[in-house]
């Protein structure tokens, strides 16, 4: 039994494997198509030499993000193991043979161990992956900060030239070697026990445990599986810039998703692979060459790149299954029924039904257990928070002003983790938070000008304008059934281009005086945004608690076939919610912009983990299907006190880093699912 | 699997319909110009894009327009797309490289290759530590000390300061808080009480400095060192009721808005609003300044036309203070020769947009250039 199912599942799991794999060379060799038509002369040794060695660092870091996501899960982290493994390098590393070989053994050790902490926390302390990694995300920047403060050091030129150089000169660089050599890895891999269990946790953990797989062994294998790659990765990076900098890696994160998406692997696991991976990464690095070679204009770049993502995705979905072909066929049952030629569908028709409520109800405390637990654990960790606060400044803290800044603070996340937790609630996210923030408030300052009465009508459009990008965003979900970080992502680089190209690159105007006052002035007692802030919470909680909304978003992301099932509008329930985070992105950036008096390019981007972190942290189940607001405001007043008690001390940075990654995780110790 | 290549081939000619805008050098450029490529980091905040503005000004000079190809690419901030970028440039046939260096070290390889194939990388504002390549700079550390003299100078000696750095992790940063640090240390009644990353922007600033009041007051500050940020200070300070008198003197960068704050209560600036207005706030303002990029667009061509120029250009580094602080009308290069370095808010409308623009190098750019990439007549 325990043999048969995951040989059954990974027989049909090949040729699904193989399709979204096809999709990504296609994609590839078109884009490097596009690339030389516009070159001049053959392609030449030293051309291919340097797109394979300009690729290989993302596609290694994208093949070990790749593991984790076929097991279900997320990995934060990436880019801040290769980081870190670059600064030991670049420190570490001796002149002499044995060093050179040592430490490039010691880049996987480091990554395994690595991998292995996330392993443990999501595998044994069951902690959820995204915001496991989170937290350890935090930890290894802090300590990657305490290895190396400056970019810097030094990498021998021999393990350079080993791999970096040419294995055999003017036939084949070395970087394809790596690469072959990784992917052979995880072919052998995937035939393992290992391999075979890794699949089977992430299509259906329940399965999986039902025919004998060894889950928790599985989701541990994965997270030191990745570990490795993440150390090639940076044992690379540092071949291939001969230094250390402790920033390397973190514009890789984002990147390895979007890899991994492209390369044909499902989000949420079980379906896909790093070979479509690695044709993922090296599509997205030809990019570069592509806005190269057809002179792209600096502000179009981002929308460019943003609609070749979308565009290449789409490709991949375009099969016979597919959403938006089940959509299209849809739609033609519908015109047919209208014209009375099709049966109708037997689906429940959407109503209310009363159902008498049992004579004894059961006490409150048994009635709200689930809302404790998954509520209070952000809460506690807030007054935890606020006693240390306390106790390190004691009287000089005047308490009223505290609560005040407090409440101002953190009255951005509050707004952003209700968008971003409805999304979330349906098992997507929303990574267009960053740029709808800052064009909302580069819109709204330039239409403001200082001047209250335009502010009536101008911060209102902001509004409509950031729920109607909401409902694109949705829209995109929802009809053509791309996956919610792709949508999201290109709608970020498209509103980063919109944003641009209506500030010039210098965003003009300002906040009007209202809208300062509202951020900074007084109503008894308390700025009119900590009163708003009160009353934000009151309102977010009654509309993900106690709303048909509220139940609909809990439904789909519970299940969205089983939520159709039962009559609830799938699409209109998604489209809701990217334009509820649509909305709440556009009112964060018009608060932030009058918090600060004007809007300033790239002001939202400090804004988007911290966002997923306060809705994980309030109890919010990242795969959808749980959630509820007054755990998320708990998360979000959380974070808003942890970095206003940093801010106020003289930690070096790096220990900064790893408190607040610590503190993440205490605060989520106690949200353990108790699962399987 | 044929239909589904079907598919994958329409979407691409879809995506190829998208992607075609604008011509490649190869058809482009008459025979005789220079390919000159820049290649700018991320181009979402206020320095990037000023400083392209300039480049790209400085390139349409009618001294220039006729011996420049320039075209321009943007990393973000990923310095492994940087690399690629300038690996493409070369490929491409660049007889220049201007960069903006997203890593001081991380693109030592690929401009140690450029330099193997004759090609000119010159960085602009960062630095590069591989010796081919030529530097265009302030001296970070130098800033960092100056402005820290002035701030114990302003104080006597004694008091509690507050820092604001850059971004961690940075060589920029590392350099100017180290610098600064070792010359509040060698005053024991200096104490700085409070420190926090502002990521060289105002909005951080803002967030960053609320945080630190909360449990600060302004009372019990006396200085600010503050990398960005003095400008959204004084707003603050005036917002919590202080008057201008009271402000509390800050070093920190060149932002017009802090510039304009700066001027004796009263001079008349025009568009002058709430606190992007005249108020002898005590400053001393610094910057790495903007036009940076457009000086080494500027001399890689004295280069290329087979001129010599040194290896490292280190920038005076620009410092105002209140007794050198001067409105200019229209900005002109001229006009700033004249000594002026502030603007009407009326004309610069973003206070937080970078004032240093000057440099005697460069009479071929003026305001109009940092603000709509119009070079001067």
């Amino acid at each position: 039994m325990s043999a048969a199912v995951p040989a059954l599942r990974r027989s049909s799991l090949r040729l699904d494997g193989a399709a979204g794999t096809l999709v990504a060379f296609g994609v590839l060799i078109v884009l490097f198509l596009l690339v030389r038509a516009k070159s001049s002369g053959p392609l030449s040794y030293f051309e291919l030499s340097f797109i394979a060695s300009g690729g290989a660092t993302l596609a290694l870091a994208a093949m070990g993000q790749t593991v984790v996501v076929l097991s279900g899960g997320f990995d934060l982290s990436a880019g801040a193991v290769v980081s870190l493994v670059n600064a030991g390098l670049a420190t570490r590393m001796g002149p002499d043979l044995a060093s050179q070989v040592g430490w490039g053994l010691g880049a996987l050790a480091i990554g395994a161990a690595a991998g292995g902490l996330n392993g443990a926390l999501v595998a044994v302390a069951r902690l959820q992956p995204i915001v496991a990694t989170l937290a350890t995300m935090f930890i290894l920047q802090g300590l990657t900060l305490l290895a190396m403060p400056r970019p810097g050091g030094a990498i021998p030129p021999e393990f350079v030239a080993a791999l970096t150089g040419d294995a055999v000169p003017d036939l084949l660089p070395a970087p394809v070697l790596v690469i072959a050599a990784a992917v052979c890895a995880w072919l052998l891999l995937r035939r393992t026990r290992v391999g075979v269990g890794i699949y089977a946790v992430g299509s259906d953990p329940a399965a999986a445990y039902a025919a004998g797989v060894p889950s928790r062994a599985a989701l541990f294998s994965a997270y030191v599986v990745a570990g490795l790659f993440y150390g090639a990765a940076g044992a690379f990076v540092s071949a291939q810039t001969g230094s250390g900098d402790p920033l390397v890696g973190r514009p890789l994160l984002l990147q390895t998703f979007t890899a991994v998406v492209l390369g044909g692997t499902l989000l949420g696991g079980g379906r896909g692979g790093c070979v479509g991976t690695v044709a993922g990464a090296y599509a997205l690095l030809l990019m570069v060459n592509l806005l190269l070679a057809f002179n792209v204009p600096a502000y179009y770049s981002s929308i460019v790149e943003a609609a070749v993502l979308v565009c290449a995705v789409l490709a991949g979905s375009l099969g016979a299954g597919s959403v938006l072909q089940r959509q299209l066929r849809a739609a033609t049952i519908r015109l047919r029924r209208s014209q009375g030629m099709a049966p109708t569908l037997h689906r429940p028709r959407s109503g209310r039904s009363t159902t008498a409520l049992p004579a004894e109800q059961p006490s409150w405390l048994k009635r709200n257990r689930d809302l404790l637990r998954w509520n209070a654990p952000a809460w506690i960790a807030l007054a935890l928070m606020l006693a240390v606060t306390a106790f390190t400044y004691g009287s000089s803290v005047s308490g009223l002003d505290y609560v005040n800044s407090l409440l101002v603070l953190g009255l951005f996340l509050l707004v952003l983790a209700l968008g971003q937790g409805a999304a979330v609630m349906t098992g997507g996210l929303d990574l267009s938070l960053p740029w709808a923030i800052t064009a909302a408030g580069v819109l709204a300052c330039s239409l403001v000008q200082g001047n209250d009465a335009a502010g009536l009508w101008a911060v209102p459009l902001v509004l409509l304008l950031g729920t109607g990008v909401g409902v694109l965003n949705g829209l995109g979900i929802a009809l053509l059934g791309l996956p919610p970080i792709v949508v999201t992502l290109g709608m970020n680089g498209m509103l980063q281009g919109a944003a641009l190209l209506w500030s010039g690159g210098t965003p003009a105007g300002f906040a009007s005086p209202g809208m300062r006052w509202f951020m900074t002035g007084r109503l008894l007692g308390f700025a009119p945004a900590a009163w708003f802030a009160l009353a934000f919470i009151a309102a977010a909680t009654f509309l993900l608690a106690r709303t048909v909304f509220s139940r609909r978003l809990l439904a789909v992301g519970n299940g969205a076939l089983a939520a159709w099932l039962s009559a609830v509008p799938v699409g209109a329930t998604l489209v809701g919610a990217y334009a509820l985070s649509g909305l709440c992105a556009a009112l964060a950036g018009v608060l932030l912009s009058g918090f600060s008096g004007q809007a300033s390019l790239g002001m939202g981007d400090e804004y988007l983990l911290p966002s997923i972190a306060a809705v994980v942290v309030g109890g919010t189940l990242i795969t959808g299907g749980r959630g509820h607001y007054l755990g998320m405001a708990g998360g979000a007043l959380l974070l808003t006190a942890l970095s206003m008690l940093l801010s106020g001390s003289m930690l070096p940075n790096a220990v900064r880093d790893i408190l607040l990654g610590l503190v993440v995780l205490a605060a989520v110790a106690a949200l353990r699912d108790k699962r399987v | 699997m044929r239909l589904r290549l079907r598919h994958v081939l329409s979407a691409a000619l879809s995506c190829l319909a998208l992607a075609v805008s604008g011509g490649a050098w190869a058809q482009a450029a008459p025979p005789k110009k220079f390919k000159i490529a820049l290649s700018m980091s991320y181009i979402g905040n206020d320095w990037q894009a000023e400083a392209a503005n300039m480049i790209k000004a400085m390139a349409a000079h009618p001294s220039m327009a006729n011996k420049v190809d320039l075209q321009v690419q943007v990393a973000g901030p990923d310095a492994q797309r940087q690399i690629q970028q300038i690996n493409a440039m070369v490929q491409g046939g660049a007889d220049a490289i201007v960069v903006f260096p997203i890593s001081p070290t991380a693109l030592n390889q690929v401009i140690r290759n450029a330099c193997k194939r004759n090609v000119l990388v010159i960085a602009y504002d960062g630095e590069v530590t591989e010796p081919c390549a030529y530097n265009v700079s302030i001296d970070q550390e130098e800033a960092g000390r100056v402005t820290a003299e002035w701030l114990v100078e302003k104080l006597k000696g004694r008091g509690s300061v507050v820092m604001l750095t850059g971004v961690p992790g940075t060589s920029v940063d590392e350099a100017r808080t180290r610098a600064a640090k070792q010359v509040f240390a060698r005053y024991p009644d200096i104490r700085v009480v409070a420190e926090a990353p502002g990521m060289w922007s105002q909005a951080v600033a803002r967030t960053e400095l609320s945080k630190i009041l909360a449990t600060q007051s302004w009372d019990r500050i006396d200085g600010l060192w503050l990398q960005v940020g003095c400008y959204t200070a004084n707003t603050m300070q005036i917002e919590a009721g202080r008057k201008p008198d009271q402000l509390r003197p800050c070093a920190g960068e060149g932002s017009n808005g802090g510039r304009v704050q700066m001027l004796a209560a009263g001079t008349a600036a025009a568009g002058a609003n709430s606190t992007y207005a005249p108020m002898a706030a005590p400053r001393i303002s610094y910057a790495s300044p903007p036009y940076s990029g457009a000086l080494a667009l500027k001399i890689a061509v004295r280069k290329l036309e087979g001129g010599e120029i040194p290896q490292r250009v280190t920038l005076p580094l620009p410092v105002v203070t209140n007794e050198t602080v001067r409105l200019c009308k229209e900005g002109t290069w001229k006009e700033m020769a004249d000594g002026c370095n502030a603007f009407m808010p009326s004309v610069v409308t973003n206070p937080g947009w970078f004032a240093s623009i000057f440099s005697k190098e460069t009479p071929e750019i003026g305001l109009q250039a940092a603000l709509a990439s119009q070079p001067e007549p």
